[in-house]
């Protein structure tokens, strides 16, 4: 159901492919939905190959959807008006290298329509924004690929748009780069703008996103806010046991449902946290050592890696 | 709308003016040009209309030729340098999108014509070879030719590859340049099915052979006002109609 703050709505996007010129078809989107809403940072998570960038493309109209129904600010997304409110920058941007710096900044505002006395100002201003005033008259060809990158944020933000899309913003970033990023796309935020941000680096995630899909081999697994995510589920705790008999291990597995992995003499186990305590004194009673007991945090990762490993098994099992 | 297209034709122009490759082609028409006042003054007959014949054919080869060549590379590029990807996610529609590419590289060929038409002038009157509103009529014809020539190469660029659209557009120009002929022995031929043929390559393939005056000005042959206006509209309907076809097809591609 659409609610009225729903900036991004994907309602169940089917893409396939014709992989040669036969009739053969791939689906890389599976019926895909998801929403985002106003004023939020939205991160869209998936492996190399999940459909992030195929899913983002269809949005930004670079791709026709073989089914399923997609808006940004209620706008179809093959309308052409609606654009002047978002900004895009794409997985390894390129631009017109014999342009300098401030050149392809004023000839994306002029085509976003930005009015003829505000773009000389509205460029300077961003390029001061991406850290480029120094290279602002030098021509693209000579940027290093982190300088394409700001220069493809700046571009995205030069008409001041309501929605950005970001592929990979970090890409080729070093890490105080990374950082400026960061702290960019947070300031978009206070700004009252929403982002799109597809990645597949976690840590970015968790540090500025509000809410996060996940997709998997074109089916989006989880989406939810990132506060959910950290606190679903029971806590667990990781047991390494050492010298623990053969006969205990399986009791230990039947009674608390704990998982085993083998390291040489020791065994790993991950127990339910309150079965914690019970299930090392059934283990120190059979005559085994306790080496070590960590709480288990459940963390982005651990969510993205279950969501991957279910769609590889339902791929296999297919 | 007007401005969007003016945008991206403008900076079309921008890149042909900083690319080396037009300059070297240009260097080479003006080369041709050249030979051919040399050979012009090796003659010993009508040295004003081995210039002319001789020019002509040199500004209208090289000129078709950096058409092609530039065209079918004009969107291929685009997309696959994937700088398409940000100009697309602008306020504007795939269709400004091409025709502002077309519009630009139009300019672009229109400008290098004109510098080399310059050259030819100022060698015809340092040579003291007439010219004539028949002159004129030629470089009229052969703006349209090639305007109709970049709309080719565009509609290819479009949707395949630059060397499979350079093999069609070379293909289409120079049978383009031989249904008339093709038609006219056709006609002559036993064969009805041959007469078919020959009579709907010339219907529907372009014929560049009613853009040539060339062969009227220099033998000084009067040209009418139907000899340039009739070729004119039939250029510019020609173009109309290969653009929305291109349009059409820009439209459906995925840029995957």
């Amino acid at each position: 159901m659409t609610t009225s703050n729903d900036i991004v709505l994907v309602e169940d996007i089917v893409k396939d492919f014709r992989p040669g010129f036969g009739l053969r078809r791939k689906r890389v989107l599976h019926g895909i939905s998801f929403r985002v809403r106003e004023r939020e940072i939205f991160g869209f998570v998936g492996p190399n190959g999940a459909g992030k960038t195929t899913t983002l493309k269809v949005l930004m109209g670079l791709i026709h959807a073989t089914s399923g129904r997609t808006s940004i600010l209620g706008n179809a997304v093959n309308e052409t008006a609606f654009r002047r409110q978002i900004g895009y920058l794409p997985e390894n941007p390129y631009f017109y290298d014999y342009l300098t710096g401030r050149e392809i900044l004023d000839f994306y505002a002029k085509l976003s329509g930005v009015e003829r006395n505000l773009r000389a100002s509205r460029v300077d201003e961003l390029l001061g924004l991406v850290g480029l005033s120094q290279a602002a008259d030098a021509r693209l060809r000579t940027y290093s690929k982190g300088m394409l990158q700001r220069v493809g944020i700046a571009q995205a933000l030069v008409h001041d748009p309501q929605v950005v899309f970001l592929d990979e913003p970090m890409s080729g970033l070093d890490p105080i780069g990374r950082k400026d990023v960061r702290d960019l796309i947070l300031r978009l935020r206070t700004q009252g703008k929403t982002v799109f941000m597809n990645t597949h680096i976690l840590s970015d995630v968790e540090m500025v996103c509000d809410r996060v899909a996940i997709i998997a081999a074109g089916r989006i697994r989880y989406e939810g806010a990132i506060d959910e995510f950290l606190v679903a589920g029971e806590p667990e705790a990781d047991l390494v046991l050492a010298g623990l008999p053969a006969e205990t291990a399986v009791e230990l597995e039947e009674r608390f449902g704990a998982k085993l992995r083998g390291h040489g003499e020791q065994i790993e186990l991950r127990v339910a946290e309150k079965d914690a305590s019970p299930a090392m004194r059934l283990a120190l009673n059979a005559g085994a050592r306790v080496v070590s007991s960590i709480p288990h945090r459940v963390s982005l990762e651990s969510i993205f890696m279950t969501a991957v490993n279910e769609s590889q098994d339902e791929e296999a099992a297919s | 709308m007007i401005l969007r297209i003016w945008t991206l034709a403008s900076n079309t122009v921008r890149e042909a003016i900083r690319s080396k490759l037009l300059y070297t082609l240009l260097g080479f028409a003006i080369a041709l040009i050249l030979l051919a006042i040399a050979l012009s003054q090796l003659s010993y007959i009508d040295n004003d209309r081995i210039l002319q014949n001789f020019g002509f054919a040199s500004i209208r080869l090289f000129s078709v030729a950096i058409a092609i060549f530039v065209g079918v590379n004009l969107i291929h590029k685009e997309v696959d340098r994937r700088t398409v990807y940000t100009i697309l996610s602008k306020p504007l529609s795939r269709s400004e999108f091409l025709l502002g590419k077309y519009f630009g590289l139009l300019i672009t060929i229109w400008l290098q014509l004109g510098i080399m038409v310059a050259f030819f002038v100022g060698t015809s009157v340092v040579t003291g070879a007439s010219l004539g509103l028949s002159d004129a009529a030629v470089i009229a014809l052969l703006c349209v030719e090639l305007a109709l020539v970049v709309a080719i190469a565009t509609l290819f660029s479009a949707f395949t590859t630059p060397m499979l659209a350079s093999f069609f557009s070379v293909g289409i120009w120079i049978v383009g340049n031989l249904t008339r002929d093709l038609k006219l022995m056709g006609a002559k031929a036993s064969d009805t099915s041959i007469e078919w043929v020959t009579t709907w390559l010339h219907r529907v393939l372009p014929d560049m052979a009613s853009f040539d005056l060339t062969i009227e000005a220099a033998h000084g042959l009067p040209i009418s006002a139907s000899d340039l206006a009739i070729p004119m509209v039939y250029g510019v309907g020609y173009i109309v109609i290969l653009l929305m076809i291109s349009m059409a097809i820009f439209e459906r591609r995925d840029f995957r």
